[in-house]
């Protein structure tokens, strides 16, 4: 019993702290606060860059889109440029056939 | 040096300047059309080049039997040239101009097919075409009415047959019967 409590004495008696521990927790500490930092600087870092990549995938969309319906726009109002010509070229070779034919009907005669 | 780099230069433009003259067949509009254009109550201008032409290809449905046909039509042409004016009433141009604008784009490459006069003088028409080895590659049409006058020039290949199954396109069915009308009149 005796032995017990010599053994909680000798556990329970207060030492002093090595010289080193202070310093050890401090740097330890400034390890923590830079690691931190550093993590905090790279999430920042990684948010900015996925943010700039919404945006820049955001905004090509949006530039796709807006090429692709204005393309569509000139492309249709080519079509009709095409469709028109085509027609005027119709009509004055219809005009051709009637004269054509009113020509052959005069010789007939 | 200096002359060296002028003369490049200068030879450069040379040979840039055939090419660019390659790349867009269609002619300059002739100074009479402004003229014309400009007394013209309704004015319908078309000029479509090569690259315009392929383009608008690409917005021809397949689907239609119609659209399908003019696509094949003016994917191998150079080029569409159309003007058509309106006047509110006769005697809107004088024969010089018409024989000016007729002028301006007959040129020895150009064989007469159909060259129709009224007797009258009012209206007539001329359709010419390009040949090249046998083959037509343009067509020339100046149609002269009263109120109306139109020139069309398309440059390319072109299939008379091909341009005959297009019925459904403001009456180009008349453009399959070309040849025969200008057999006829050959009568």
């Amino acid at each position: 019993m005796e032995e017990f409590e010599q053994e909680l004495r000798q556990a329970f008696e207060r030492r002093p702290a090595p010289p080193s521990l202070k310093r050890k927790l401090m740097d330890r500490r400034a390890d923590q606060r830079g690691t931190q930092r550093r993590r905090g600087h790279i999430q920042l870092w990684q948010r900015l860059a996925a943010s700039l990549i919404l945006v820049a995938l955001v905004s090509g969309a949006a530039e796709w889109v807006r090429h692709d319906r204005e393309e569509r726009r000139q492309g249709e109002a080519a079509r009709q440029q095409v469709l028109t010509a085509l027609r005027v070229t119709g009509r004055a070779l219809d005009h051709m056939n009637t004269q054509l034919a009113a020509h052959d009907r005069t010789e007939q005669r | 040096m200096k002359c060296r780099i002028l003369a490049f230069v200068l030879g450069a433009a040379a040979l840039a300047a055939p090419a660019r003259t390659q790349n867009s067949p269609l002619p300059l509009p002739p100074p009479v059309e402004k003229e014309l254009a400009a007394r013209a109550s309704n004015v319908t201008e078309v000029t479509l080049g090569k690259n315009m032409l392929g383009f608008a290809a690409r917005f021809m449905n397949g689907k239609d039997k119609d659209e399908a046909a003019t696509r094949q039509l003016i994917e191998g042409l150079d080029g569409i040239y159309v003007r058509d004016y309106t006047f509110d009433k006769d005697g809107q141009y004088s024969i010089e101009e018409i024989d000016k604008l007729r002028q301006y784009f007959e040129t020895s490459e150009w064989s007469p097919l159909v060259h129709e006069r009224e007797r009258k003088g009012a209206e007539s028409t001329d359709v010419m075409v390009k040949l090249v080895n046998g083959e037509s590659h343009g067509m020339f049409i100046l149609t002269v009415e009263p109120r109306e006058l139109t020139i069309v020039l398309i440059l390319g290949p072109i299939h008379m047959d091909e341009l005959g199954k297009l019925k459904g396109i403001g009456g180009l069915g008349a453009l399959g019967s070309v040849e025969k009308g200008a057999k006829n009149k050959d009568k």
